[in-house]
């Protein structure tokens, strides 16, 4: 670390003055200056999935702003303590915007954050904001239920398959509107779940995927870090959609689609909004309307009528007018949870802790 | 019955990478030797293995180099705990940190291409048997190499006069010193067996198993296979039978959850480690087979005298 010279802390001095005299918006203190940013990774930049995403949004930074963006990347960074001390070294060594890419990073970030006014905070899945913390988080289930419409189409046993890492909202929800968009071609779907409670074992994911098939499952959904599951379905000649990244090379010639995240919006909004001195934090939940999430290529043997059933569920639910949650909405036991006419509620869908009519599997 | 021979055969490949590394730590610790870095040796040799398939090589080079990157690794921990006598146990883990930074370095730009895997055999005639060949002769060779490893394992530790030695070191490296084995060497060659055979259990996941390379894609296997040892008190069947009980109670739990069984999935995925913590608690009410093969100087490091 590099020790602070005098001159570092008159310059510190002048500029934390600059920005009190900006009513305390964190801003950077010179607009000659380099914009500065950090970002912190969960785990290496892969060549697919959770991380490589959100690294495509920071490359967006790096085009844009070019060389007026000085960006530091730290990644696998898992463990909240080990966190902590890079979200504070980063804050410390100046950066003016600062991305955290995991639910694992939220505790760190909000004891951070209070210690660094001058510093904008960007948190990924984070769950509480603060004055300069703010955060983001994807609509998962709007790119299932999409997705969801074209397996109804193309599964022959009306079984499907979906694989999470563990049973928590933000995977219960995509897992129950697959299944809603499912149905919404073929009432009579079903859909068995494995929870693998895990982050990450491909070989558990396998067995995973080659338990569903075997139990007649003839489309695999698997939300998971990891091709493992499109993989196994493509050799058993099972349908499968993929997440985060497109997973099509994996699919054999299965691969439905895939619901992929895009956070480039997300990152040039923040660098665009903290550059020009006008970031506040917020809070924001982004789906298919904002291209967040999108859907990735269809499979080329779809029929014109599946993909067009698909895209207009996309369409619909960008523009509001489909909601995957809308009522009548009952759970497994058959107890209507949302009346015909309306729709789960925000807090509903983000703590949602039940499975829908149709799903086979237990929730803790 | 499908559905049991579909969990059977299941069970006997999921079990495969595991008796590759535990057999081979097995031999390391009845050397005496305790290399607890068979994770990072694993993901060595299934980031080699696959490095060697995308570089163009036939299979059976790129099972070699995932052998080697397991041996190369190996004897890292080697120089460290035997030639300059480190604790074993800091060496190790520094190695399975190790390995799973080097695995990564290495495996970077293969994440997005699928391997092409070593196919099942299909044995004329003896594959088509029905539920038979389906449970015995439809798998990839390395299955079957697995059941061939064990045999010379088994057949080097108690029916070879290189392994009473190698034995006799694990009990006792002073004596055996003393009547003039070569313990440092000795040590050697079995740390690097066993780094062997964990890279070919690495290879095994990234090429045949979950034909692709990601990041610590062991997810654990390796600290797995070290417990194997432990619960087999240090004897080769024992290894397969656990690691087919760790790997049946895998998929059993995968199927309960897959049929919808009334029972929460966290419970569920806790089962094989309950049922291996069972039958080792069983194990250990006889306090003489839990210690009879127990290698006495494990972990400690040797200094020859005079």
């Amino acid at each position: 670390m590099k020790r602070a010279t005098r001159r570092d802390i008159l310059k510190a001095g002048a500029s934390a003055g600059l920005a009190a005299g900006l009513a305390g918006l964190p801003a950077i203190s010179q607009a000659s200056e380099k914009l500065k940013i950090g970002v912190v990774y969960v785990s290496p930049v892969s060549d697919i999935g959770w991380t490589k995403q959100h690294s495509l949004g920071v490359e967006t930074i790096k085009t844009e702003f070019g060389e007026n963006a000085e960006i530091t990347v730290i990644d696998n960074i898992f463990r909240p303590q080990d966190a902590e001390r890079v979200f504070r070294e980063l804050a410390g060594s100046g950066n003016d915007l600062v991305f955290g890419t995991s639910f694992s990073h939220g505790t760190p970030m909000q004891k951070v954050a209070p210690r660094f006014p001058q510093t904008a905070f960007e948190h990924c899945s984070g769950i509480k904001h603060l004055k300069n913390l703010g955060t983001f988080e994807a609509k998962y289930f709007e790119g299932t239920y999409v997705a969801g419409v074209a397996a109804g189409h193309v599964s022959k046993s009306a079984k499907i398959g979906f694989i999470g890492g563990f049973p928590i909202p933000d995977i219960v929800g995509p897992a129950n509107a697959l299944l809603r968009g499912a149905q919404s071609v073929n009432p009579d779907i079903t859909c068995n779940v494995i929870f693998l409670n895990s982050w990450f074992d491909p070989g558990k994911e396998k067995e995973a995927a080659k338990t569903l098939i075997a139990q007649g499952c003839d489309v695999i959904c698997s939300m998971t870090d990891t091709a493992t599951g499109v993989q196994v379905a493509g050799e058993s000649g099972a349908w499968s959609i993929g997440y985060a990244s497109d997973m099509a090379a994996f699919g054999n010639g299965k691969h439905l689609t895939a619901f992929t995240l895009n956070w480039a919006p997300v990152y040039v909004q923040a660098a665009r909004d903290v550059a020009g001195g006008t970031w506040t934090s917020s809070e924001r939940w982004l789906g298919l309307a904002d291209e967040v999430v999108q859907i990735s290529p269809y499979n080329a043997d779809l029929s014109d009528e599946v993909v067009a059933a698909a895209e207009t569920a996309r369409r619909d639910i960008a523009s509001g007018a489909l909601h995957p949650f809308a009522g009548e909405l009952r759970d497994q036991g058959g107890t209507v949870r949302v009346e015909a006419g309306q729709v789960l509620s925000v807090a509903g869908i983000r703590g949602i802790d039940w499975f829908v009519e149709g799903m086979i599997g237990k929730l803790g | 019955m499908d559905l049991f021979v579909s969990m059977f055969a299941a069970t006997i490949i999921a079990a495969t990478p595991l008796i590759f590394a535990a057999l081979g730590e097995l031999v390391v610790e009845k050397s005496g030797v305790l290399n607890l870095g068979i994770e990072g040796m694993m993901l060595a040799g299934a980031a080699f293995g696959v490095w060697a398939h995308f570089a163009g090589l036939p299979m059976i080079v790129a099972l070699a180099a995932a052998i080697l990157a397991g041996a190369a690794a190996s004897l890292l921990f080697g120089v460290l705990a035997l030639t300059f006598m480190t604790n074993q146990y800091a060496a190790g883990l520094a190695l399975a940190i190790f390995g799973t930074g080097v695995s990564a370095f290495i495996g970077r730009g293969f994440g997005s291409t699928p391997v092409e895997a070593i196919k099942p055999m299909n044995l004329p005639w003896l594959s088509d048997i029905p539920i038979i060949g389906e449970m015995f002769f439809r798998y990839d060779p390395l299955v079957y190499f697995a059941f061939v490893m064990f045999g010379v394992v088994s057949w080097f530790l108690y029916r070879t006069k290189s392994g009473l030695a190698l034995r006799a070191i694990g009990e006792s490296p002073d004596s055996a010193h003393a009547i003039g084995f070569e313990v440092i060497r000795i040590r050697y060659l079995a740390v690097m067996f066993g780094g062997a055979m964990a890279g070919l259990g690495g290879a095994y996941l990234s090429l045949v198993y979950t034909p692709l390379w990601v990041e610590n894609m062991t997810a654990g296997r390796g600290w797995i296979a070290l417990a194997l040892v432990v619960f087999s008190a240090w004897r080769p069947m024992r290894v397969i039978l656990g690691a087919w009980l760790f790997g049946g109670m895998t998929i059993l739990q995968l199927q309960g959850q897959a049929i919808g069984l009334s029972v929460p999935s966290e419970f569920l995925s806790a089962l094989p480690y309950l049922a291996t913590i069972a039958v080792l608690v069983l194990i250990s009410r006889n306090r003489q087979a839990m210690t009879l093969d127990f290698p006495v100087s494990l972990g400690k490091p040797f200094r020859p005298k005079g």
